[in-house]
């Protein structure tokens, strides 16, 4: 339990837009939890009950409803998530969203602002009188590149999310903060997304020096700070994280309020380095970083080979238009044309022959791996299938798809493997790359297993 | 003298482990419980120099780098990444994008013409050995003219006919393929050398 404060009146009531305010028996007030979506009238009337029942349990006020709130206020509150869930996704408003969690976090104790202040006005909360809260805002995904886009749309949320985290933050209570997270994961937000959509903004509010309290590690919040509130006394106190971030300068100062939040906020790094890359081994942070290394040479080998491979369609296209209009002058004039033409073939071919493409990667998928290496116009593939499926015509086939042409191959059943090796030379003029290679193979191979699902017949 | 020698001995341990850090200033007394934690120590304190190499070497990879702390590093490697990703698929799209011009079915025709040449210049011909090697294995030896798409239709008129290359092994020189494979029957029949050659050789004519 909390200690009251003097900061407002536990019995004030709030009215919510819709039917997910929670509302508290008579004889006090309804209690404002939920500025919430306003589909919800519907919203189960029990629900409220139920939710005000809990709410009761932690008045002080109303000692005439004793439920044993902590199991029941889970449940509660995860049915809540459910609901708020389906109506975060109807509702695009990140007004919705905020109030939404902030009436999930209202849950647990009620607030006291009047709608009004719900959605302008910051509160000055019970917050600033309690210690440090142990709850931490995740990111609610994985993927957390925002917090390196400094673009988040300065939303309208800023109001919303000084009274969103405004409650949170003196519950210590062990069970919420994986609710919320929870809440925050399945919000159709997924905050992060270079586009910046607008459900990221749910996290990206007020970038105000007083509209401090986003929250947990991960949080956001946009710089453009010209989101005043209009009481703009908005109490967060020392326990809550506060993003200030450099007014449109595209960083990102992050003041972590507890080390907890700090430490949650690089693990969801890590998990976002994870997810970036394409076949994660194990789940350590050095072999993340490792995979990490190891993804960016590949993709920089990648990228060269591709710039290559264009200047060289490039430079034959550019050749080609060339001796098509040598060709229709020399109809026209013979003398002069000709003597231009072999000087000008020679600039494409020694451009072309300075850079020699090599490129190197491996791709895996469940059962099958592929190597595939190019230097030039040489292909060398090689083949581990961990299924006993005799794919020598499969790969074969594409091959000749890809234009390859086989000069070598060796290989076959090896225990319970099937591997092969195969040196190829690319056609000229075709300018298939490594990543391509590798993918159709991987793609080719897996899909033909699939389609084969007893083992040995062919 | 022993008195100094010990006291000695006790001092050289002390700073032992000050350099090597793992005991402290404690007395050197290793009981089993301190032996353990110390090679806990150790061994943590490897994967946090691992860590932090790894993390100096990601560190140097990526080209534009604000902070120099753990959190940032991530971070800007996060975007170097996505970055990169784009950069590969606006490349690749690209292209695909230029591919619509084609200009090379003149250059294939060419090569196969060359090879049949080859071939009949250094003699060789078109050729079927099948040898027995177990009860149910056979041993196969091809060789015939290089011809784009030939390898293909190869195994796949052997397979529908059930037989199936277990090792294979293929090289071309001169024009020409030889194809070396120890075969089994798919369906587990036993196949017969004489059988098989024929059927090979039908495979080849028609191929």
């Amino acid at each position: 339990m909390y200690e009251e404060t003097g900061c407002f009146d536990p019995n004030s009531m709030v009215e919510g837009p819709d039917g997910l305010s929670q509302v508290l028996k008579p004889p006090p007030p309804p209690v404002p939890l939920m500025a919430g979506s306003t589909t919800n009238s519907h919203n189960s009337f029990e629900d409220n009950i139920k939710l005000s029942a809990e709410e009761l349990s932690y008045h002080h006020c109303n000692p005439h409803q004793e439920v044993d709130a902590s199991a029941a206020m889970d449940i509660q509150l995860q049915n809540q998530q459910m609901a708020f869930n389906t109506h975060l996704m109807q509702d695009s408003s990140n007004q919705v969203l905020a109030f939404a969690s902030s009436s999930l976090a209202d849950a647990s104790y009620t607030p006291t602002a009047d709608l009004l202040n719900l959605f302008h006005l910051p509160r000055c909360s019970a917050s600033s009188l309690l210690p440090n809260s142990s709850i931490s805002f995740t990111n609610p995904t994985h993927t957390t590149p925002l917090g390196l886009v400094g673009d988040l749309p300065m939303t309208d949320t800023a109001s919303a999310s000084s009274i969103l985290y405004d409650p949170l933050f003196h519950l210590n209570l062990p069970p919420q903060p994986p609710l919320f997270r929870e809440l925050f994961q399945s919000l159709p937000s997924h905050g992060y997304s270079l586009s910046g959509s607008r459900d990221s903004s749910l996290f990206g509010g007020g970038g105000d020096d007083h509209v401090e309290g986003s929250g947990g590690g991960g949080l956001y919040q946009d710089g453009d700070g010209e989101q005043q509130f209009d009481n703009g006394v908005l109490e967060f106190t020392w326990d809550m994280a506060c993003m200030g971030k450099g007014r449109k300068s595209g960083k990102i100062t992050k003041h972590f309020a507890t080390e907890r939040q700090r430490r949650q906020h690089l693990t969801d790094k890590y998990q976002a380095l994870r997810d970036l890359v394409p076949n994660p081994t194990k789940n350590d942070r050095a072999s993340v970083v490792g995979d990490a290394i190891n993804y960016i040479k590949e993709l920089l080998r990648n990228v060269n080979e591709l710039k290559i491979l264009v200047e060289r369609k490039r430079c034959a296209r550019e050749r080609r238009k060339r001796l098509k209009t040598e060709e229709d002058s020399i109809g026209n004039n013979v003398h002069e044309s000709s003597s231009i033409m072999k000087p000008l073939g020679d600039p494409d071919q020694s451009f072309n022959n300075g850079s020699l493409r090599s490129s190197w990667l491996q791709r895996k998928s469940k059962d099958t791996e592929v190597d595939v290496r190019i230097v030039d116009d040489e292909v060398t593939i090689k083949l581990v299938q961990r299924k006993k499926i005799n794919c020598l015509l499969i790969v074969s086939k594409v091959l000749d798809e890809l234009q390859l042409d086989l000069h070598h191959v060796a290989g076959g059943h090896i225990g319970d493997y099937y591997s092969f090796l195969f040196n190829t030379k690319i056609y000229e003029g075709s300018s298939v790359y490594a990543s391509a290679i590798a993918n159709k193979l991987i793609e080719v191979v897996d899909r033909h297993y699939a389609s084969t699902p007893s083992s040995g017949c062919y | 003298m022993e008195f100094l020698g010990s006291a000695m001995n006790e001092l050289c341990f002390t700073q032992e482990s000050n350099r090597r850090g793992r005991l402290g200033r404690r007395k050197v007394e290793y009981d089993d419980t301190r032996e353990y934690k110390s090679k806990n120590l150790h061994a943590e304190r490897r994967r946090r120099q691992k860590l932090s190499d790894r993390l100096l070497a990601l560190r140097s990879m990526v080209p534009i780098i604000t902070n120099m702390n753990k959190a940032t590093i991530i971070e800007d490697a996060i975007t170097y990444i996505q970055e990169l990703q784009q950069n590969v698929k606006l490349l690749s799209d690209q292209l695909l994008e230029m591919e619509g011009s084609s200009e090379e079915a003149v250059q294939t025709r060419s090569d196969e013409i060359n090879a049949a040449e080859e071939m009949k210049n250094c003699g060789i011909m078109e050729d079927v050995q099948v040898t027995n090697i177990d009860r149910n294995k056979l041993w196969i030896k091809i060789i015939l003219e290089k011809k784009r798409g030939r390898f293909t239709r190869l195994i796949e008129a052997m397979t529908y006919l059930g037989l199936e290359l277990t090792d294979t092994n293929v090289a071309t020189s001169k024009g020409a393929m030889l194809v070396s494979s120890c075969v089994e029957g798919s369906y587990g029949d036993t196949l017969t050398v004489e059988q098989t050659k024929d059927l090979l050789l039908e495979i080849i004519k028609s191929i």
